[in-house]
Formats: C-alpha cells, sequence, structure tokens
C-alpha cells in the first residue's frame, strides 16, 4: 500500500515551523504559537508524525528549576527529506491560499487549506 | 477562572490512564506545557485541547455511544422477558413453551456478547461505527423477535413460532450440534492452520444452515445472534462496506415486504401465492444490490484474478447479510415469517454473488485515503 504524502495545511505549518532549526528541538507550546494552532489540533498532528517516523520525541532531561520537563520534538532525518520535499512541492503561500469557504474568524490564525492537497 | 483549570489540569491527569500507555506521553506533555501557556482563558483552552486529544485517543465517544446502546438492548430484553409473564394469562403448555424460547434468547443475548469480549470469533467489535452499529441495531433486531414471539401470544393466543413446535430432544439435537460445529471450528484451525478463513466460513454457514433447518426459534436466534458477533467482530471477513451495504439494503427490503405482507394478508389466504413470490423477489433483489455495492467499494488492489475473487466474496456476504437483515425484519414486524429468517440470508447470498460478479469488473479504484475526521481532526 503506497504511503500518503498529501499533507493538510496545518501539517505542512507543524512541518514548516520544524523545518527552520532541524537540528534544534521544540516543545508543544512554542510551536503551537509558531503555528497558531490549538493544542487539540497541534498534539494529534505530532502524534501522527511521530507513529510515522517524521517527528521524534523525548523528554527534557534532567529537572527544571520552577517548571515540568517538557516534551520535545524534532524532525528525524528522513522527515527532514519528507519535510523539505512536502514543502518545495506546494506553492508559495501566496498561491497556497484556496478561494475561502468563509472568512477566518478573528483571532484564530488562519491557516489555509491547500487548493491542490490531494484526498 | 484558575478553579477551572484546575478542574481541567486534573481531568486531564485522570483521562490520561484511559489510554493505551504509549499515548499516556503526549497528555503528559500537554499538561506540562500548560505551564508555559498565559494563565485564564488561554490555559484553560490548552487544557482542554488536551482532554480532546486524549477523547479522540481513547475513541470515549465512541465506547459511551457503544455502550449505552448495549445497554438499551439490555433494557429491551428485560422488557421481552417481563412481557412474556405479564401478557400471557394462563400458563399453559404453548405460553411456557414460548417463555422458554425467550428465555433461551435472551441467555444468549448475554451470553454471547460476554464470550465476544474475549479476542475470538465473536470479539471485540470491529473498530468501525458501521461494525458497531450492525451490532447493537442487530441485537435490538433479536430482541424485538421475542417480542414479535410475545406479540403473537397476545393476539393469536400463543403457538409454535419456527419449524415445529418444542420439543426436548430438538432442542438437545439443535445445542449439541451447536457444541460440535463450534468445537469442530477450533479443532480446524489448530490442526490445518492453512485452511483459508474463507473456507471456514463457508463449512460454517452450511453447519448454520443445517442447524437452522433443524431447530427451531431458539437455535435460530443463537445463530443469528452468533452471526451477528461473527460478522462485527474485528476479525470478520465482511468488509465494512459489505456489511453497511448488507444492512442498508436488507432494511429496505424487509420493511417493503413487511408492508407488503400487512397489505395483501386477508382471511382466505388467497394472495399467499403473491406474498411468497414478492418476499423471494424481494431478498434476491436487495442482496444483488448488497453485492453490487459492496463489489463497487472493495478497493482496487492486488492482481485482477484475487480481485475479482474477493469483490464476489464481498458481494456474497453482503447479500448473505442482507437476507438475514431483510428475514429479521420482516419476522419482527409479520412474526409469521420465521421461516424468511432461514431462506433470507441463502436468497441473499446467491443474489449477492450475482451482484458481485457483474460488477466485479470496474475500474480498479484507488484505497481511500481521506480521513472521515471532521473539526478539530486533521488529515495529512
Amino acid at each position: 500500500m503506497s504511503r500518503r504524502t498529501a499533507f493538510s495545511a496545518q501539517t505542512l505549518a507543524v512541518l514548516a515551523a520544524l523545518v527552520t532549526q532541524p537540528s534544534d528541538w521544540r516543545h508543544g507550546y512554542d510551536l503551537a504559537r509558531v503555528t497558531g494552532l490549538k493544542s487539540g489540533t497541534l498534539y494529534p498532528i505530532l502524534v501522527r508524525l511521530a507513529d510515522r517516523e517524521i517527528v521524534e520525541a523525548c523528554w527534557e532531561d534532567g529537572e527544571p528549576a520552577g517548571r515540568p520537563r517538557r516534551h520535545l520534538y524534532r524532525l528525524t532525518r528522513d522527515g527532514l527529506a519528507t519535510a523539505t520535499a512536502a514543502l518545495a512541492a506546494t506553492p508559495t503561500p501566496a498561491a497556497r491560499a484556496a478561494p475561502p469557504s468563509r472568512a477566518p474568524r478573528p483571532g484564530r490564525a488562519a491557516v489555509p487549506r491547500l487548493a491542490s492537497e490531494g484526498p | 477562572m484558575e478553579r477551572l483549570t484546575w478542574v481541567l489540569a486534573k481531568m486531564l491527569g485522570d483521562a490520561a490512564r484511559l489510554l493505551p500507555p504509549g499515548r499516556r506521553e503526549w497528555v503528559e506533555a500537554v499538561r506540562a506545557e500548560a505551564e508555559l501557556v498565559p494563565a485564564g482563558w488561554p490555559r484553560a483552552g490548552w487544557l482542554a485541547g488536551g482532554l480532546w486529544l486524549t477523547v479522540k485517543g481513547a475513541e470515549i465517544m465512541r465506547k459511551i455511544v457503544y455502550w449505552i446502546g448495549l445497554g438499551a438492548v439490555a433494557a429491551a430484553a428485560a422488557g421481552v422477558v417481563w412481557l412474556s409473564w405479564h401478557t400471557s394469562p394462563a400458563a399453559d403448555a404453548l405460553t411456557v413453551t414460548d417463555r422458554v424460547r425467550v428465555l433461551v434468547g435472551v441467555g444468549a443475548l448475554v451470553l454471547l456478547p460476554w464470550v465476544g469480549r474475549r479476542r475470538g470469533w465473536f470479539g471485540p467489535v470491529g473498530g468501525s461505527i458501521t461494525a458497531r452499529l450492525v451490532r447493537v441495531a442487530g441485537c435490538a433486531g433479536v430482541c424485538g423477535l421475542g417480542a414479535a414471539i410475545v406479540r403473537m401470544d397476545r393476539t393469536v393466543g400463543g403457538g409454535p413460532h419456527g419449524p415445529g413446535p418444542f420439543s426436548l430432544p430438538r432442542e438437545i439435537i439443535a445445542a449439541v450440534l451447536l457444541g460440535v460445529g463450534l468445537a469442530a471450528l477450533r479443532v480446524i484451525r489448530a490442526r490445518w492452520p492453512q485452511v483459508e478463513a474463507g473456507e471456514l466460513w463457508g463449512c460454517a454457514a452450511m453447519a448454520g444452515t443445517v442447524i437452522l433447518a433443524l431447530v427451531p426459534a431458539q437455535g435460530i436466534v443463537i445463530v443469528y445472534l452468533a452471526a451477528i458477533l461473527a460478522a462485527t467482530s474485528r476479525r470478520s471477513p465482511v468488509a465494512n462496506a459489505s456489511l453497511g451495504a448488507g444492512a442498508v439494503t436488507g432494511l429496505a427490503a424487509g420493511l417493503a415486504a413487511a408492508l407488503t405482507v400487512y397489505e395483501l394478508n386477508t382471511q382466505d389466504d388467497r394472495y399467499v401465492p403473491l406474498i411468497l413470490l414478492v418476499l423471494l423477489v424481494t431478498t434476491i433483489m436487495s442482496g444483488a444490490l448488497a453485492g453490487v455495492a459492496a463489489s463497487w467499494l472493495r478497493p482496487g488492489t492486488g492482481e485482477a484474478k484475487e480481485l475479482r475473487e474477493a469483490r464476489i466474496r464481498q458481494g456474497l456476504l453482503a447479500g448473505a447479510a442482507s437476507g438475514a437483515v431483510a428475514g429479521l425484519v420482516l419476522t419482527d414486524f409479520g412474526a409469521i415469517a420465521v421461516f424468511m429468517m432461514v431462506l433470507g440470508p441463502l436468497l441473499g447470498a446467491a443474489g449477492g454473488a450475482l451482484g458481485g460478479a457483474a460488477a466485479a469488473e470496474h475500474p480498479r479504484r484507488p484505497r481511500p485515503v481521506r480521513s472521515w475526521a471532521a473539526g478539530l481532526f486533521v488529515r495529512f
């Protein structure tokens, strides 16, 4: 069975955030701020990316003072190639914006859905 | 707001235990990150997202709906037992006979799903909504059968419903046959593991047909319940699309046939041949329709010959399901058509195989990759 390669716009946003500093570990809230995604959307994406071994995850070393340990994420070697290819295959952000079916809600980060996104 | 945030964090911690071990760390991650999120609504929203992750990961909503459905079926079964004891004024031989049938049916309804909790032929239930819906609706249909028997007691005054009056030797033969059939399946699987599932299912279907032809209503109820559980289990060879197509076409055919019986049934029985013709044609046609749908919906993977065989097999299974559903619905509403519960699956399977063969040559259809989830669900 062939693997699916078409990513949703939200997933592409996460990949784009991770690909900017591929060797750095990022934490969830950081990714949420960059992508504008809510935790209920971001974490299912991270879970699936981790299941597909595009993203690797680990807990922060040691016990930081004054806050709990963070769960950290970064692209795997294969994941970096996959993400780079997926982002390169998508049109530029301006062209990426599909005709909106409805206006994005104010205050919510509007992530355009790709017109070319296949099923 | 602090109180709400605290409650959400507590709920998140408790809910994480519902998840499999490999998923719990993701919920813990959300909790840990919550410390970074600005207090107030943003943090509450963050934690609520974690709860959503838990609900999704543990399939909580699906389980809740499923157990509500099972609870409703259990309540209906209890209602049927209550009816059978409170609607027949005299405990004569025929009434006792029907009470025994109702009790055996309810017993099977309790016992078989309990057996189905273990991994095996009957369980656990398939992951799809279709499988869960068909399982709950099928059990409800069997409850309806008990209610139909009780209704006949009230309106006709009791009597044998099925192939003959109550007979203890025949009951024992039925139980022995059922036990031998199930044991034989286990032995075959243990001794000859190379035997394909399809062949085993064929043997099971033949054994079931013999049991159905020999034994009275109790046997029908037990075989139907076993078939419902087996067809909706995780290991079932019946594809979701076939199950759905069989259930929908069977429901439509059963209701149409019940309406026909209701309209044409007269005191002098002059329309009986016409009724029989309508029942047979409707069942075959619904089976064929289910077969076409199942064959069409079978994704186009594998070699052409194998694909054709797989599509015809799914067509046959969908047709059998359609005929069984039609027979069950018709009996639930008509009560005099118990024979259709035996004949229906056979006719439906024949129609389904024909329909499956007719649609087996359609262009290959790629496996659907779209997620059915919506809203916060995200597709790759």
